[in-house]
């Protein structure tokens, strides 16, 4: 018999995508059943107060989950979310129920042996329930109690060599894309970045040091596939600055329909022979491509790397060897003055460890930050209050074209007095020597 | 900077604020204009450590008060 | 059920205590065959929905079976991706930044066993625990947030919506006939955790109600100054009130300035603004991060708002359906919900999609608003 009838979240279970509510049901009966006699350190039945919950909201069309603040583990200010259950008695076994974000591997790559290691540790201590991932990258372990807080962090502290992820206003979890562990197109090692920097700043990530939340993402090439440009305060897309590497005879293979274009994405539907004019010159966002007799040209000056002649012939088209990445700042959800996309700050670097060079770009941006930014201003709203020139002066950044779409079509230019010959402080009466009063 | 001068100043000025009790790292910058922000933000973040202040989370902005005043404690049945 | 203690001493918490560690190094994850082809790959193919095939320098293949999952998981149900990585693919896995879990072995004659295996495996509801798909020109697993299966401001559930949506997606999940890839997300409320913003289409939980007030507790269990100082309109003012004789403090808010965030609700469990009618979906579409052809964009609101009808959100799951059908039938090869949005015109879109226009979807939300009228006389009849 189940805890809580559940009639609405049964109908979830129908139908060919997973099913949450099945799952939740196979774990409600596997702690009931514990074939290995877990000693389970809050109880058993805690998913089915889950799904009790879950109904609840189904029925009121509300949540029933509260805020809370205070918990966390010792000198962290990050990496538990409080949360309260707003029908205590009811649901006894999620009264409190805390979110525990663990720092993702770079890749999101894992051993079994490490997944059971923290299942067990999550079966043991908590709801056995998780999100895989929450969307800013973190494993979440989805509620346990006030309690077991600290006795999990120092399980994994100690016993799997493993820390908690960022919340509140510190560095967030930082993710990357796979990159050069299985992606031909990575400019970059998108995992070393990211495990370096992760490292590199532990101390901002666990304990608030910002005026608000700041994150990191890291994509090897322009396609972003782990979105940096829209939803990272800074954001490492990989590029490259010399020519892109082109084998005639793939092209070839291409148009002769021996080899299917964009690796095959398209096969689900009869698209017609494959037509090079058409599909990739025609389509060049710079119109830098021509065919000379069976040869494809680029005028690599021109090309702004937009990806889509590589995406749609990867045999044949291959990324330029002088690689590096591309910072763009400022990016960030529409809360509060709508959504920003970041913007180019820095065109080129080059991504070698020790990283020192992009180092000193962060903190640089950082120091401006912690001094200028007001409480809850994320980065982009900084630099839209501030200017965009104000970034450049803090970081020590000169202007060049590459900074704009398009340049200012107002010219209210608010010129400093330095700038202009001979200062602001004039002679008034010399001046009425030429103009009467 | 003297690092206990600093730290009973920022007793001193959160105890002396009424009706009040979490606050954001720039309220603590602002007891101290003449000093950088990380100066600042490393000390308050050891006063954590040392059991003196506490940080209140909403998940995505972090308050910090003093350990155990307001109401809040209170409201989460954490106290 | 008696308490077993970690080694943790609460009366000193700095006793042994380790911080400051990070995660893991990823290197400890790699498969042999990734270890040994890092940055050294040549190219990729799709062989058929769901699998794929990276090619080295060396020669050497790595062949991916790419899964869907609800990103809500129990430890039993990732217990068997691992009982699945060992008997297959020697004991590693992945996951995306999409929440689909992806099974890698080093030789085309692993495919099919691992591939019949995991479709092998249903739950005891009926549904897939491991559909193959979400790869090339199709619609692959949705991003999402939390909902109301834990979080404190969701104006709509997400598992739930996200499941009903993708049962009605399913065969583009396994199939690719798009013109190009679809790329869903939602998010149940304007803090968009999901980011939802950048999506072709978005799924996003909206409130219509400013809180209420619960003036007896409000003093009680809130600091007023920090509700006040929550909202980011500033629609929260101190006020007084008199009730049974007693005087309270409390807050007023100014209702035609708030934009229903459920910030304050974050810092005062005495402000609710959860509401059956009141809350429900807006439907967001043509965004994209990529810089492939065109920039990146953000996602317009093409529906100001849909109930919540749980379980199974139909009036969500059609209007996404008659967007997606629109889309797979008008666009060209390669080009995106947004690209194709915008060379036939939003006033086609539209109608194509055969939504209605409505005053809301006008931007009147600060300065950028003004960009977004038109101011051409180019237009579509
Ligand atoms: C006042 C504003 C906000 C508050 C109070 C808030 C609060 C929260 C809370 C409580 C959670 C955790 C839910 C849970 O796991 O139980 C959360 C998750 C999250 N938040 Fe926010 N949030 C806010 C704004 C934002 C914004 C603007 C963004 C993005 C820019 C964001 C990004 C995230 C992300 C990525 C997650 C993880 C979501 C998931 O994967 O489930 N948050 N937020
Ligand atoms: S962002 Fe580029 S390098 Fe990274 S996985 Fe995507 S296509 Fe590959
Ligand atoms: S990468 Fe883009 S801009 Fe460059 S040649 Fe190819 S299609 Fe043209
Ligand atoms: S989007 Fe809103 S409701 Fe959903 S998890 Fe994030 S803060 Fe909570
Ligand atoms: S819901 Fe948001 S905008 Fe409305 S009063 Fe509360 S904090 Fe202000």
């Amino acid at each position: 018999m189940a805890k809580h009838e559940t009639p609405m979240l049964d109908q979830l279970e129908s139908g060919p995508w997973p099913s949450f509510v099945s799952d939740i049901k196979q774990e409600i009966a596997h702690r009931k059943a514990n074939p290995n006699n877990v000693e389970l350190q809050i109880p058993a039945d805690v998913p089915e107060d889950i799904l009790g919950v879950l109904e609840l909201s189904f029925k009121h069309g509300r949540t029933h989950w509260k805020h809370g603040g205070i918990v966390g583990v010792f000198g962290y200010g990050g990496g538990v979310i409080g949360r309260y259950c707003d029908q205590p008695e009811m649901f006894p076994g999620v009264a409190h129920f805390h979110t525990i974000r663990v720092n993702q591997p770079a890749g999101k790559f894992y051993t079994t042996e490490y997944l059971r290691k923290l299942c067990d540790l999550w079966e043991f201590r908590g709801s056995g329930i998780t999100n895989m991932h929450g969307s800013t990258g973190d494993i979440i372990f989805l509620g346990t109690h006030t309690k077991q807080l600290e006795e999990i962090f120092f399980e994994l502290t100690h016993n799997l060599n493993q820390d908690l992820g960022g919340s509140g206003s510190n560095l967030r979890t930082p993710a990357d894309c796979i990159g050069m562990a299985r992606c031909e197109y990575a400019c970059y090692d998108t995992q070393d970045l990211c495990h370096t920097l992760t490292n590199e700043y532990q101390d901002e990530l666990h304990r608030p040091a910002f005026p608000y939340k700041f994150k990191f993402k890291f994509d090897g090439c322009p396609n972003c596939c782990v979105a940096s440009i829209a939803r990272s305060d800074m954001s490492f897309v990989g590029t490259w600055r010399d020519d892109i590497k082109i084998d005639q005879e793939a092209v070839k293979a291409y148009i002769g329909g021996e080899i299917a274009p964009n690796g095959g994405a398209h096969a689900g539907r009869d698209w017609g022979p494959f037509d090079i004019q058409k599909e990739v010159i025609g389509l060049c966002p710079t119109g830098c491509m021509w065919m000379e007799g069976d040869k494809l040209m680029i005028d690599n000056r021109e090309c702004t790397r937009c990806m889509h002649c590589i995406n749609v012939m990867p045999r044949a088209l291959r990324i330029g060897d002088d690689r590096g990445l591309s910072i763009l700042v400022g990016a960030k959800a529409p809360i509060l003055d709508g959504a920003q996309m970041g913007s180019l700050l820095v065109p080129f670097i080059k991504a070698e460890a020790p990283y020192d060079e992009i180092k000193e770009v962060i903190e640089k941006v950082w120091d401006w930050w912690m001094e200028e930014g007001k409480n809850r201003e994320r980065l982009g709203e900084l630099i839209k209050r501030q200017g965009f020139q104000r970034l450049l002066e803090m970081t020590e950044i000169e202007p060049m074209p590459q900074h704009v779409q398009e340049p200012r079509s107002n010219p209210y230019i608010f010129w400093k007095e330095e700038e202009v010959e001979g200062g602001w402080e004039r002679d008034v009466n010399e001046f009425r020597k030429y103009h009467l009063r | 900077m003297d690092e206990n001068e600093a730290r009973k100043t920022i007793v001193a000025t959160l105890e002396g604020k009424k009706g009040k009790s979490k606050f954001y790292l720039k309220d603590f910058y602002a007891m101290f204009p003449e000093e950088k922000p990380r100066t600042i933000k490393n000390i308050v973040n050891k006063m954590v450590g040392e059991g003196t202040l506490e940080y209140w989370s909403s998940g995505s902005t972090t308050l910090i008060g003093l350990k155990g005043v307001g109401k809040q404690a209170g409201a989460e049945h954490e106290d | 059920m008696a308490f077993v203690s970690s080694g943790y001493d609460p009366n000193e918490p700095m006793k042994n205590r380790i911080t400051d560690i990070g995660p893991r190094h990823y290197e400890e994850f790699y498969p042999p065959v990734i270890a040994k082809n890092k940055g050294k790959w040549l190219y990729h193919e799709i062989l058929e929905p769901g699998v794929l095939v990276h090619v080295a320098e060396s020669g050497d293949e790595v062949y991916t079976v790419r899964v869907g999952g609800a990103r809500l998981m129990s430890v039993t149900h990732i217990r068997e991706i691992c009982e699945i990585a060992e008997k297959h693919c020697g004991g590693y896995v992945r996951w995306t930044t999409r929440n689909n879990i992806e099974f890698m072995v080093d030789s085309k004659d692993k495919v099919a066993p691992l591939k019949k295996d995991l479709e092998s495996r249903k739950f005891d509801g009926g549904s897939f625990k491991f559909p193959v798909g979400g790869t090339g020109a199709g619609i692959t697993n949705i991003v999402h947030t939390q909902g109301w299966i834990h979080c404190h401001t969701p104006a709509t559930d997400a598992s739930g919506p996200v499941k009903a949506c993708m049962d009605e997606l399913f065969a583009d999940f396994q199939s690719m006939r798009m013109p190009a890839q679809l790329r869903v997300s939602l998010a149940c409320c304007l803090n968009m955790c999901g980011a939802v913003h950048c999506s072709d289409i978005a799924i996003l939980g909206y409130h219509r109600k400013p809180p209420m007030l619960d003036h007896e507790y409000l003093d009680k269990m809130c600091e007023i100054p920090l509700a006040i100082a929550a909202c980011p309109t500033a629609a929260i003012k101190p006020a007084k009130i008199e009730i049974n004789g007693q005087k309270l403090n409390t807050v007023a808010i100014n209702n035609s300035r708030c934009m229903f965030c459920g910030n304050c609700y974050t810092m005062c469990p005495a402000l609710p603004l959860s509401d059956k009618e009141g809350d429900g979906i807006v439907i967001m579409a043509g965004g994209k991060v990529s810089n492939r052809i065109s920039a990146p964009k953000f996602s317009k609101v093409v529906v100001a708002f849909l109930p919540n009808e749980p379980p199974r959100w139909p009036s969500t799951t059609d209007t996404i359906k008659k967007i997606v059908e629109a889309y797979a039938s008008g666009a060209k090869k390669y080009e995106r919900l947004g690209e194709w949005a915008e060379r036939i015109g939003w006033e086609r879109f539209f109608e194509r999609c055969d939504l209605p226009f409505t005053h809301h979807l006008i931007d009147d939300f600060r300065d950028p608003a003004y960009f977004t009228w038109r101011q051409t006389t180019q237009f579509k009849f």
